[in-house]
């Protein structure tokens, strides 16, 4: 694979919230594990662990506690007119409607239920060094990218990890300990055949937006 | 020494810090910031205004703050407390001076506690926590779900709320990104 094909499947992936309901084969759960531990690591300490969860029950109460944490933030965002500014360039008012709904009723982090497979990626805060945080989130880019690379869809979900409680919830599904020094919970990672379509994802900003040179603000190259 | 003055500093560059890391998600991770010493207290009540008292109570006894009031929205969600006098405010004007909106408010975090706890209502974390130095006040408001199915129950807050043109002015979490996109 050259330079330019490997940016082809960067910029083809979008986020997949809807999924067949076939299973995904083994082989392919391993390569998605297999890609994460190659991720870059501070002084190479991988602090990442992963649960693969299947479970239906599992992932019930996942999706649940994600609906609920989404939900009972967002909530409070709308009533206060906050949720709607950030939505109000969709101009067609009864989609604006739609979409506000689907974010406050907390239903917009439910899917994990739907999805066959979800990996939990949580950090061992006793053997990472200073980077866990970042080396977890390198870990699940690289989940992500795999993912995509074999055609399945997936979605970096933070919803029932957002708030210090549900984490603590969280943690206490899955049985992860929950000692203050323990783990870090990054997030889950749903993972499916995508039921949506693939295509390339929404626009982004131009590098002109985002790159200096040189200096910070300095746009033109050198 | 001035210990207001210093734990209000340490707890400033406490905040900066955490903004640094997680932005405006930070104050997502807060809901226990203060917790521990109202869960020293045997808080009693069994309405949310009763618990809320009972928690300004504790909190004026301690001089943690000279006044708490109150308000709910009809449907139960919303509560909003004004809380004048808050050994904190020095912190919460330190951080507002940076461009941050304040997202760390023990009082706030005290009495979602024991309304959790006590009555077994899901709660958000504090959503707005709008300070107002000038008149040594901060407006807080939250969202209190007595059951799962009050998650969604939306109204406008601001409706009959005095202070709702004020508030448009202040800072907000969620909106700095977009706001500073406009610009």
């Amino acid at each position: 694979m050259n330079g330019k094909e490997f940016l082809d499947v960067l910029t083809s992936r979008k986020s997949i919230r809807r999924y067949k309901t076939d299973p995904v084969p083994d082989e392919m759960i391993d390569m998605i594990l297999e890609a994460a531990r190659w991720a870059p690591t501070g002084e190479n300490y991988q602090p990442w662990r992963f649960i693969v969860i299947r479970d239906q029950e599992t992932r019930n109460k996942i999706g649940e506690l994600s609906k609920q944490g989404s939900g009972s933030r967002m909530t409070s965002w709308y009533c206060l007119n906050e949720l709607q500014k950030r939505f109000e360039g969709i101009e067609d008012p009864e989609k604006r409607a739609g979409v506000l709904e689907f974010m406050y009723s907390g239903r917009v982090s439910e899917f994990c239920k739907q999805a066959p497979v979800i990996f939990a990626v949580i950090g061992d805060l006793r053997v990472g060094s200073v980077d866990v945080p970042y080396d977890l989130c390198a870990a699940m880019e690289n989940m992500i990218l795999q993912a995509h690379a074999m055609g399945l869809g997936s979605c970096w979900v933070y919803g029932p990890v957002a708030s210090t409680r549900d984490a603590i919830r969280f943690k206490e599904i899955l049985d992860i300990p929950t000692g203050m020094g323990d783990y870090k919970v990054l997030s889950y990672l749903a993972v499916g055949w995508p039921l949506e379509q693939r295509k390339h994802p929404r626009p982004k900003l131009p590098l002109e937006d985002m790159v200096y040179w040189e200096k910070f603000g300095n746009k033109e190259r050198i | 020494m001035d210990q207001v003055k210093y734990c209000n500093e340490v707890l400033a560059r406490v905040e900066e810090l955490m903004f640094q890391e997680l932005s405006g998600m930070a104050y997502w991770k807060c809901e226990f910031v203060g917790v521990d010493f109202i869960r020293s207290f045997d808080i009693q009540g069994k309405t949310v205004p009763e618990i809320v008292q009972s928690c300004a109570k504790v909190m004026q006894e301690a001089g943690l703050v000279s006044d708490v009031a109150y308000r709910t929205s009809k449907d139960g969600v919303m509560l909003k407390l004004t809380v004048r006098g808050c050994m904190h405010h020095g912190k919460e004007a330190h951080v507002k001076n940076e461009g941050i909106a304040p997202y760390i408010c023990p009082v706030a975090n005290m009495v979602l506690d024991q309304i959790h706890q006590k009555l077994k209502y899901e709660t958000s974390y504090l959503f707005k926590d709008a300070t107002d130095p000038e008149n040594n006040r901060c407006l807080l408001y939250m969202a209190l779900y007595e059951t799962g199915d009050k998650i969604g129950c939306v109204s406008d807050w601001l409706e009959d709320d005095p202070d709702a043109q004020w508030l448009k002015n202040q800072p907000s979490q969620i909106l700095a990104a977009a706001d500073r996109k406009k610009k």
